[in-house]
């Protein structure tokens, strides 16, 4: 051994306890951190890995749909396929990330889907869909790369489907995404949930908490790209379907009244008697529902938000218009009932307009009709008639007929939009105009149904039905066999059962020989009431309201077109038509159907 | 008067029994891996394929003939080729880059047939054997400063080329054989400080600047410094050249930050806040301690871990084979695997300390420091100590490059040992 030697082994000593010494104290530290890990956090650990695996997962609830009344589906729900990506996923950076990835592999542009992403992030849902409906080539690489995409899922979605779309988009209405503040607990499943869907318009508003149904939780147990696997589904709470609803319509009607319509814009409406369902209702111009499931462009929304014609509107309850002519019978029953007229009062002859202090009140026919009774005046609807017998009545005595059929106010329909209208009497003049301001010339233009009453086509319909069963509780329904159809034995209206006859009977003369004749079916006999309303807007709205067959009515049906001139020529035709299909349909069914 | 910690007539017996545990520990558990799992849920595939396991078998053979290579080999050859077996490694490195395909966005490997075959691993026993060689000869002069210059010119060359592969994890296991072989052939504490606080440095100013965004810790450090080497009586020109390298290291390491792609940015910051991204690089950490601290104290039992079965931890065959041990054999089954480690590196220390020769001594230390740095920093990563980089478990993770260099590297040990005391 030389010194060298010697010398290289003594430094060696040193530095084998110094290299020992770092080795072992970083084992040291290494074992304590395992044991932190392993032995002190171990239950924390344990759980994180159990939350790794099990997943709670919310079901949601088929929604009912709807039928028609002979069971044909109406709305559905179909299940698309959406590519889902967890919330973390936004935030995440780098090239192989499963984001990024999908983001190459789709061409998705960039910008445009990261602000998509952050939007539904804030909004709250629980995982971000990257793509909605996706097509199969993507499905398939989503499945097929699972493992090179962590976190990213094919998920099942249902999604409404309107079979029928714009025809019945104003009873069925639609559903959206629920909004912020709808949202409830996070932690109750079956509260409303970021990403669910709720019914927004008409029906599916109006019985949502029937239609929606009860989101059930399962326990699953899934793998770390998200899978599930085993099939042990623990259900925590099961998932109770939401209910179909059928309804009183019929789609065969439905179409043949859209057909009747032919895209006018108006409304019409069938009610079946004496049962009050609705067997058809029109709201022109109308809209497909499903744009709204299938996501509706900025452009198209704002295109039929600034349609002049509205097509948004549910002109069966949410518009209101002057009843003109038809209004007419409230004026006769109350005269009856005032007994300021009676069935053959004649009062001065129409020479085609009617003086009441320094102002001229025209008749619809300027050549006049010269000298009529009351049954006369109401078939060939002469104001002039009507203005002496308007005269002889006050607000109040009209406002309550008109209450009793069904006027002014709401017809208690499913629709919340339902609007109540307006039957003026002294208080409403004198609040509007001031009192002493307005003079009993009101009264002139009320009794033909103009100034400032205003009413639903619904409620017309409502009066219609009302008069010819002679049931004063009538009220439309738009399901079938709901919870009250038994309330439609009603009582009979507090009038004498002998006006009421004698309105029908002129009604029918209506049909047959006067204003009305446009409306005449072959075989089956029919009363009616035609309007020709004078509105601030334009052309004149063309009412028409009647039953049928007159002796025993089984259908009320209500028409009107807005700006569609004389009521006897325009709508009259359009009861004719789908009357004439109703008697057929009913025809078919009974003899087919039962 | 030497110290003994471990019984020496056996040594070489000694470090072939930890081998073969190893192996049998290595295939146990790939086996579990590519078993999918069991218990109460339904079988599933668990992602890595069976054959797995068999190659890893038919590796095992083909370490054992490198561990008997390098245990009969003389230990003279070695020292003579040293230069030429360095040069060829340097050259493979070059031919790598400039001819392998790239796969996973990194050029590491060459594809003969089936086998891909890296040759950054053997690049290590070149390295470990060719600083041996170099100190070795320096041994008994007093010369320090060129043999330092030397080794850190051999070592610079294939850390380069393997950070251009890239491949972080490697160079930073050249550093370590590197820095294992300048300490062990011994330096003054000038040197150590000089290169160690401005080390130190860059780490403070990083933290500062880019994790919490304040300036005191960086600061806080300079002050500290200073004040050590004043109490330590260093001269007044040292010191201030000392810190003015400390400050130069700290504000290089902003340009440096700057200088790099953000999602490399992106997966240090992570490091400091796995909950960051927890599906990217933070989820490789968060998911290895998940299934780490569910094992407890014994496990879950072999074959039933649930996070290595549903595929929760990636990479679990490989680098993260470690998470699979300490989910399915808990803290005892940790407590084995690192003991047969401890063994194998304490061993080491006593063949190093007591060789007779230079070289054997300094190839002996760089096996040394090869199976503490892989193990120590392999561990780390998968206990969330350290941030995840690519860095094999020495014998246990899947991989042929990696257990024939560990064998061969065991070989050596063992050859070194065995002429040190049996003659």
């Amino acid at each position: 051994m030389n010194g060298g030697r010697r010398e290289m082994r003594g430094r060696n000593l040193i530095q084998a306890r110094i290299l020992r010494g770092v080795i072992l104290l970083l084992f040291g530290v290494l074992v304590v951190d395992l044991f932190i890990l392993q032995i002190v956090q171990h239950d924390y650990y344990k759980g994180q890995s159990l939350q790794n695996r099990q997943v709670q997962i919310r079901v949601k609830a088929p929604r009912g749909r709807f039928l028609d009344r002979e069971g044909r589906v109406l709305a559905d729900n179909v299940y698309l396929a959406d590519i889902t990506l967890p919330r973390g996923a936004v935030t995440e950076a780098g090239p192989d990330s499963t984001l990024a990835k999908l983001l190459r592999w789709f061409s998705l542009p960039q910008d445009e889907t990261l602000d998509r992403l952050r939007e539904q992030k804030e909004a709250g849902r629980p995982r971000l869909t990257l793509v909605a409906n996706a097509d199969m080539p993507r499905i398939a690489t989503v499945e097929e790369r699972r493992r090179e995409l962590p976190g990213a899922r094919v998920e099942a979605r249902a999604s409404r489907r309107y079979k029928h779309g714009p025809q019945l988009a104003h009873i069925i209405g639609y559903v959206g995404e629920v909004r912020p503040e709808e949202v409830g607990d996070e932690d109750d499943h079956r509260a409303h949930q970021p990403g669910d869907t709720v019914g927004r318009e008409g029906l599916e508003a109006a019985w949502e908490d029937e239609l929606r149904g009860e989101s059930g939780l399962f326990l699953k147990e899934v793998n770390a790209v998200g899978r599930v696997v085993g099939s042990r589904d623990i259900p925590l709470w099961p998932v109770v379907p939401g209910g179909d609803i059928a309804l009183t319509v019929a789609l065969a009607l439905q179409e043949s009244l859209m057909a009747a319509m032919d895209g006018r814009p108006g409304a019409a409406v069938a009610l079946s008697l004496p049962s009050g369902e609705v067997l058809a209702a029109v709201s022109n111009p109308t809209y497909d529902p499903n744009l709204f499931t299938r996501g509706i462009s900025s452009r198209e929304w704002n295109r039929l938000l600034d349609d002049p014609q509205h097509p948004f509107l549910n002109r069966l309850v949410q518009a209101t218009y002057p009843p003109g002519s038809p209004y007419k019978i409230v004026t006769s029953l109350a005269g009856l009932k005032a007994e300021v007229v009676g069935k053959w009062t004649h009062f001065e002859p129409c020479w085609g307009s009617y003086r009441f202090g320094n102002r001229n009140f025209r008749c619809w026919r300027r050549s006049g009709h010269g000298d009529l009774d009351h049954a006369g005046g109401l078939v060939h609807s002469c104001d002039v008639f009507y203005y002496q017998l308007g005269l002889r009545l006050e607000l109040e005595q009209l406002r309550d007929v008109a209450h009793m059929l069904g006027l002014g106010q709401e017809t208690g329909s499913p629709f919340a939009a339902e609007v109540a209208g307006n039957i003026p009497d002294r208080v409403w003049y004198d609040e509007h105009y001031g009192p002493g301001r307005w003079t009993r010339g009101v009264l002139l233009n009320n009794a033909i149904g103009q100034g400032e009453i205003l009413v639903t086509p619904l409620q017309m319909a409502v009066l219609t039905a009302r008069v010819a069963v002679n049931d004063s509780d009538l009220v439309p329904h738009f399901r079938l066999g709901g919870d009250d159809a038994s309330s439609s034995a009603g009582r009979p209206l507090p009038l004498d059962t002998g006006d009421i006859e004698w309105l029908r009977r002129t009604m029918t003369r209506v049909v047959d020989m006067g204003t009305g004749t446009r409306a005449r079916l072959e075989a089956i006999e029919v009363a009616g009431k035609t309007g020709t309303a004078q509105n601030p807007h334009g052309e004149d709205h063309a009412w028409f309201v009647c039953f049928a067959p007159a002796s025993a009515p089984v259908v009320a049906f209500v028409v009107i077109l807005e700006h569609g001139g004389h009521g006897g020529a325009v709508a009259a035709p359009v009861a004719a038509r789908w009357l004439t299909d109703f008697f057929a349909w009913r025809e078919r069914s009974s003899t087919g159907g039962a | 008067m030497t110290q003994d910690w471990l019984p020496r007539a056996s040594s070489g017996t000694i470090l072939i029994a930890a081998f073969a545990a190893l192996c049998l520990f290595s295939l146990a558990t790939l086996w579990s891996v590519t078993e999918g799992i069991r218990g109460p849920y339904e079988i599933t595939d668990s992602g890595v394929a069976k054959a797995v396991f068999w190659r890893q078998a038919i590796w095992v053979v083909a370490g054992w003939l490198a561990l008997e290579v390098a245990r009969r080999t003389s230990l003279q050859f070695f020292e003579e080729s040293a230069p030429l077996l360095y040069l060829a490694a340097v050259l493979l490195l070059v031919t790598v880059l400039a001819v392998a395909p790239e796969i996973a966005g990194a050029r590491r490997w060459f594809s003969l047939g089936p086998l891909r075959l890296q040759p950054s691993e053997p690049a290590k026993i070149a390295l470990v054997l060719v600083l041996a060689r170099l100190f070795s000869s320096y041994a008994s002069r007093d010369r320090q400063l060129l043999p330092v210059i030397g080794s850190l010119l051999l070592a610079t060359i294939p850390l380069a080329l393997v950070l251009r592969e890239p491949d972080l994890g490697t160079s930073l296991v050249y550093a370590a054989l590197w820095l294992g072989a300048v300490f062990w052939f011994g330096l003054s504490w000038v040197f150590l400080l000089s290169v160690g606080s401005p080390l130190l440095s860059a780490i403070f100013n990083f933290y500062s600047e880019s994790v919490v965004h304040q300036a005191w810790p960086w600061g806080a450090y300079l002050l500290v410094l200073m004040a050590g080497l004043t109490v330590a009586r260093f001269r007044l020109l040292e010191s201030f050249l000392l810190v003015l390298a400390n400050i130069a290291a700290g504000i290089g390491t902003s340009y440096l930050w700057d200088g790099l792609k953000p999602y490399q940015q992106e997966r240090i910051l992570t490091f400091f806040d796995p909950t960051r991204d927890q599906f990217g690089t933070g989820y490789q950490a968060i998911q290895s301690k998940v299934a780490i601290g569910s094992g407890g104290l014994f496990g879950t039992d072999y074959l039933q871990g649930t996070q290595k079965g549903l595929a929760f931890l990636p990479e679990r065959h490989t680098d993260f084979i470690f998470s699979v041990v300490g989910e399915e054999l808990g803290f005892v089954g940790a407590l084995l695997l690192i003991g047969i480690y401890m063994v194998i590196i304490l061993k080491g220390l006593q063949i190093a300390r007591a060789a007779r020769k230079s070289f054997s001594s300094q190839v002996a230390i760089g096996v040394t420091i090869y199976f503490a740095f892989h193990v120590l920093v392999n561990i780390s990563i998968t206990t969330g100590l350290l941030p995840v980089t690519g860095l094999p478990l020495p014998v246990m993770s899947y991989g042929g490059s990696n257990l024939v260099v560990s064998a061969f590297m065991l070989g050596l040990l063992v050859n070194i040992g065995s002429r040190t005391f049996e003659s």
